[in-house]
């Protein structure tokens, strides 16, 4: 079964746990702790509950001598280092969006491990079902979009007047979002072209003369965009001594930044373009 | 003031719930983690109005929200994150980055040094508030089960 496994997340199309043998090998242990700690990464755990979790997980099903390094984006494993079966490995894990509910399960299936030390094949296939779970429909996230934009921008100052439209222009932007991440496009491209799709129809609104403003609605649609988790999780990690995290995390929000900055620079030097006014 | 207190309350609900559903919390937890980020906005918006500075507020409204969700989740049995994620998101300094990038691209140093300034000491304090309030000995909170 271990020559499937290259360097990607497993999948139950090329991996069935009842293939396992009665006792697993490291090799076989390893590979499921990293893979708890791959899916709670990717989900927006913290470096310390992962850490933890393929900690546990090593030490439940009796291996030795294991160390685990986790950075923001990657995890570094080893186990029975001075032992005829040793093994280690790198992981890849590309920044993504948080999942509250899978970090909320792993972390159950952990402590079950950690407590009852159930057969590794019972433990894979509850990775999978929390792997596979899908909890919201498409539809409510969107909703979320709108009416959390619509929140956010009465909270930092706007009007009702503004709300309501910022519920309106959070709407297709939620959908967008998550279609774009679906697509696995660019990051930044998403935030480039989402911000600038903000900003054009709220300036479109005051263009047309409406009493708004327009700064309010931006900064609330845009909180769906801006990294500041990102900000606040990185100068954590930096507090916390995982100074790697906390620079790659920091970078990730700078960048994020910048782009907010160019697609909405770009709509209002386009609004100057067309009127001559600064907005 | 009692009047805008509670509008404020019930936004940061709906705004705090909104994004919680977003982060994907279970049906559950939407409740809880609404009234955690409400709280929050609560006590930065009342120290604001006190004339407190930004940093200040934020530290100690993040250093409540995040004891809460220490109790909290010793009593429902779910990691702080489910909380401390989604209530952290009122305070989280969003509309400071979008001001200090907007007045990067604008060409404006003073004000984008300021604002920018301003940004990372709130980030910074919401990171200390989090740090303290975790810091704090787990044996405080068996109190809640």
């Amino acid at each position: 079964m271990n020559s499937n496994f290259i360097n990607s997340s497993m999948d139950r199309a090329i991996f069935d746990p009842a293939d396992l043998p009665e006792t697993p090998t490291a090799k076989d242990v390893l590979t499921f702790a990293v893979e708890m700690g791959d899916l709670l990464l990717r989900n927006g755990g913290e470096i310390y509950r992962v850490e933890d979790t393929i900690l546990h997980i090593l030490e439940a099903y009796e291996m030795e001598n294991y160390d685990v390094y986790v950075l923001s984006n990657g995890i570094f494993a080893s186990a029975n280092e001075d032992k005829e079966d040793a093994c280690s490995i790198v992981r890849h894990v590309p920044l993504g969006s948080v999942n509250l509910d899978k970090i909320a399960q792993i972390n159950a299936l952990s402590r079950e491990i950690a407590e009852k030390k159930p057969d590794i094949r019972y433990a894979w296939n509850k990775f999978f079902e929390i792997k596979e779970s899908k909890l919201h429909p498409d539809w409510l996230l969107n909703l979320c979009g709108g009416i959390g934009s619509a929140g956010f921008c009465y909270l930092f100052g706007g009007s009702v007047l503004d709300s309501v439209i910022a519920f309106f222009i959070g709407i297709p932007l939620a959908l967008f979002l998550i279609y774009m991440s679906r697509k696995k496009t660019s990051k930044f491209i998403m935030h480039i072209v989402g911000s600038a799709y903000v900003t054009f129809l709220s300036l479109f609104i005051l263009f047309l003369g409406a009493p708004i403003l327009y700064d309010k609605i931006i900064i609330g649609c845009i909180m769906q965009l801006v990294p500041g988790i990102a900000l606040s999780t990185s100068i954590r990690d930096l507090f916390n001594g995982d100074y790697l995290s906390g620079a790659i995390h920091l970078l990730d929000a700078v960048l994020t930044a910048m782009c907010i900055a160019v697609g909405v620079g770009a709509m209002i030097a386009l609004y100057y373009f067309v009127t001559g006014v600064m907005p | 003031m009692i009047a805008t207190l509670i509008i404020q309350f019930v936004v940061a609900m709906i705004a705090t719930a909104a994004f919680a559903i977003i982060f994907i919390a279970p049906r559950s937890e939407w409740l809880t983690a609404a009234v955690i980020g409400a709280i929050g906005w609560i006590v930065y918006y009342i120290l604001k109005d006190l004339n407190y500075s930004n940093m200040i507020s934020c530290l100690i409204a993040t250093f409540i929200l995040t004891l809460m969700s220490r109790i909290l989740s010793r009593i429902r049995k779910c990691p702080v994150t489910m909380y401390l994620l989604p209530g952290i998101f009122p305070l989280v300094p969003g509309a400071g980055i979008y001001y200090t990038s907007y007045y990067f691209i604008m060409n404006d140093p003073k004000q984008f040094w300021a604002k920018g300034l301003d940004t990372f000491q709130v980030a910074g304090a919401i990171a200390l508030g989090i740090i303290f309030a975790l810091a704090l000995p787990r044996k405080l909170f068996t109190l809640f089960k």
